[in-house]
């Protein structure tokens, strides 16, 4: 990519059959395989039927891996989702237990997320010296405090009248809606990273936001965009952690922005910008739910969980590194 | 080079006025409520921010190259959680045994993670928050979901309740960190070294300067003072839990940034670390004072931090264009 010799600017890709097995989404893949199989020795309960009822819980929180992404692959970074999730879903419950008709309900949800997603992009975009890490680290002070402020002392609140959100949480014979939707959602968004030319000029922001700027892309509208549609799918999270829980609390959706950038690092999105796809983060996603579930099945002290996705997530990101060092340090002995 | 009228060099310094303003904060509280700014109200303060302060010490040399680790609290989990449970098991009873052990365990904790960073290239964000996973998820689980309260600490809670000629030990500790820091930062040839790789890396490398190795030690450094904090939080708040501090490395980056240290490296003081931490206890402090509960204190907090960062940008952009003037006469 950008740095060698910059004069390849579109390598055409070689698609044999040992690039695609020994790309990094074809490690995945396999390694999404070895999962499962791992997943269905430890424990006799890991069959389709038990992943799809226990799926939903943690598929919401790949709505806002695919946000993330863009995100991260213009070498930003949103730490504030979390809390934007925890704000809408206060905010939906508690206009919910108004009584009010619960398709207003789920445009509350996703316009909070969407005004939340805005603010961040706003003063991004007009302060763009300011790392995007601090901005958001202050909003999500913010927007989790707001949500304090909103639940008042007693630190939660719960549904009165749960009958639209259970009917959001149902299911298409054993498949629940929200498997559907993130599919749904997750094609849109790798079509538009991969094979749009707003998808290209995110890349190009990622590799060289000035060059990018000089040559006609408008860097401020994109990104303002980009922290738009994280707030907004932020809010559509919210919706179904509120459908899977009945309620909101105070930590609600906390440790969500680091659970969304661990997925898409694992798959092979550099956090440093302008590399990666989102089919590896959308298939590791995939990887740690299934890992998730099937060791929650046997028990597993959720810590331990914890434990072995951190030493997976800093394994994936420095093996390839130290390979390449090693290879680099091969290659300058032999020239000797 | 003719001299600095004294009025432009505290608008020119970004600690004289970070002074100013941290003055006019507790000259405002202590209106409202004069028994703010009593010695015991302040000892008080300082006693519980203690931990804070001495973690931002170590976050200012991590942002002085450029990183930032959010696993420090995860380290301080493990470090206190261990101590406590070494002591309620009465391995060990000595208070001094149990802040090496603890700083010991910072040490290796930090030197794990500046490993990974320097050594395998993985980005600081993305290799601390794997480590924070892992260091907490190591808490949890040598406590086996057991904690230590107060009467298994034994004598080792009496550390952060006695005193030395008036000051509480645990404020000594803070103020015996900030000296040595200071001077470490400011006249040893691996403090300067540090600010060096910070302002320009491959500037550093060029010129001898082993940039790998001091980001290992500056990650290091941040462990032990997680270890040491660990101890320290254990001892203050006379309780080991596995979720100490669970989030409070947030408080930490942003008492850095209050107190104008760059996220892209090399700037930053200690001075400045100082009272960026100083600003956020007192307005911690201050709001209960004023009459704010305390579930506006996130809002507030995280205001604040906005505010400075979004100033400090308004008033660079000023500078350099009052520059281009004066270039153009």
């Amino acid at each position: 990519m950008a740095g060698k010799s910059g004069r390849s600017i579109s390598a055409t890709p070689e698609n044999t059959l040992k690039k695609t097995i020994f790309s990094w989404e074809g490690v995945l893949v396999i390694l999404f395989i070895a999962v499962n199989i791992f997943c269905m020795t430890i424990s006799d309960v890991y069959n389709l039927k038990n992943v799809l009822r226990e799926m939903p819980k943690y598929l919401a929180e790949i709505f806002l891996l695919l946000p993330m992404a863009f995100i991260l692959v213009l070498g930003e970074i949103d730490i504030s989702v979390g809390s934007i999730v925890c704000l809408s879903a206060t905010v939906s419950c508690m206009v919910c237990n108004k009584g009010i008709p619960f398709i207003c309900v789920i445009l509350v949800g996703i316009l909070v997320g969407t005004a939340c997603g805005m603010v961040n992009g706003a003063i991004l975009t007009k302060f763009d010296e300011l790392p995007p890490m601090i901005v958001t680290l202050a909003t999500q002070i913010i927007f989790r405090g707001i949500a304090e402020i909103a639940l008042g002392s007693g630190g939660s609140v719960s549904l009165s009248n749960a009958d639209g959100f259970r009917a959001i949480a149902g299911r298409v014979g054993i498949v629940p809606y929200i498997f559907f939707l993130v599919i749904i959602f997750a094609v849109i968004a790798a079509v538009i990273l991969g094979k749009t030319t707003f998808g290209r000029r995110v890349y190009a922001m990622g590799t060289n936001r000035l060059t990018a700027y000089y040559s006609g892309v408008h860097v401020k509208k994109i990104r303002f965009l980009i922290y738009t549609v994280m707030g907004a799918l932020a809010g559509i999270c919210a919706l179904f952690m509120v459908s899977s829980s009945y309620g909101a609390n105070t930590t609600t959706g906390s440790g969500f922005e680091m659970d969304a950038i661990a997925m898409a690092v694992f798959g092979g999105i550099s956090s440093t910008g302008g590399k990666g796809n989102l089919a590896g983060g959308i298939i590791s996603a995939f990887i740690i739910v299934c890992l998730r579930i099937g060791l929650g099945q046997v028990n597993m002290n959720p810590q331990l969980i914890l434990l072995i996705l951190g030493v997976l997530l800093i394994c994936a990101v420095a093996l390839p590194n130290v390979i390449a060092e090693i290879k680099n340090a091969r290659k300058v002995a032999s020239r000797k | 080079m003719e001299k600095k009228s004294i009025m432009k060099k505290i608008t020119g310094s970004r600690e004289a006025l970070l002074l100013v303003v941290l003055i006019l904060l507790c000259a405002a509280v202590s209106l409202r409520s004069p028994s703010f700014l009593s010695v015991q109200s302040i000892m008080e303060m300082l006693k519980n921010n203690a931990v804070t302060m001495i973690m931002s010490l170590g976050m200012l040399c991590v942002m002085l190259v450029g990183g930032i680790d959010i696993s420090i609290m995860s380290t301080l989990a493990f470090a206190g959680m261990s101590v406590g449970m070494l002591l309620k098991y009465g391995h060990v009873s000595s208070t001094l045994l149990c802040f090496l052990i603890a700083m010991g365990i910072g040490i290796i904790c930090g030197f794990l993670v500046g490993l990974v960073i320097s050594r395998a290239a993985v980005p600081p964000i993305i290799a601390t928050m794997g480590f924070m996973y892992i260091y907490r998820a190591l808490a949890y689980l040598v406590g086996n979901s057991e904690w230590a309260g107060a009467d298994a600490l034994g004598s080792f809670k009496d550390f952060a309740l006695g005193s030395i000629l008036g000051l509480n030990n645990v404020i000594w500790v803070t103020i015996i960190c900030y000296v040595i820091f200071f001077f470490f930062m400011k006249w040893t040839r691996t403090g300067r070294k540090i600010y060096a790789v910070g302002s320009n890396p491959s500037a550093a490398e060029v010129s001898g300067i082993n940039v790998k190795n001091i980001k290992l030690l500056v990650y290091s450094i941040m462990g032990f003072l997680g270890g040491l904090g660990g101890a320290l939080a254990v001892s203050i708040y006379a309780s080991a839990q596995p979720n100490m501090q669970y989030g409070k490395e947030m408080d930490v980056i942003a008492a850095c940034v209050i107190g104008g240290v760059s996220m892209s490296g090399g700037r930053g003081t200690v001075i400045g670390a100082l009272l960026g931490s100083l600003i956020l206890s007192v307005i911690a402090k201050a709001l209960p004072i004023i009459g704010f509960e305390s579930i506006y204190q996130n809002t507030i907090k995280g205001v604040i931090i906005l505010v400075v960062v979004v100033v400090n940008v308004v008033m660079q952009r000023a500078s350099d264009k009052n520059n281009l003037k004066g270039r153009e006469m």
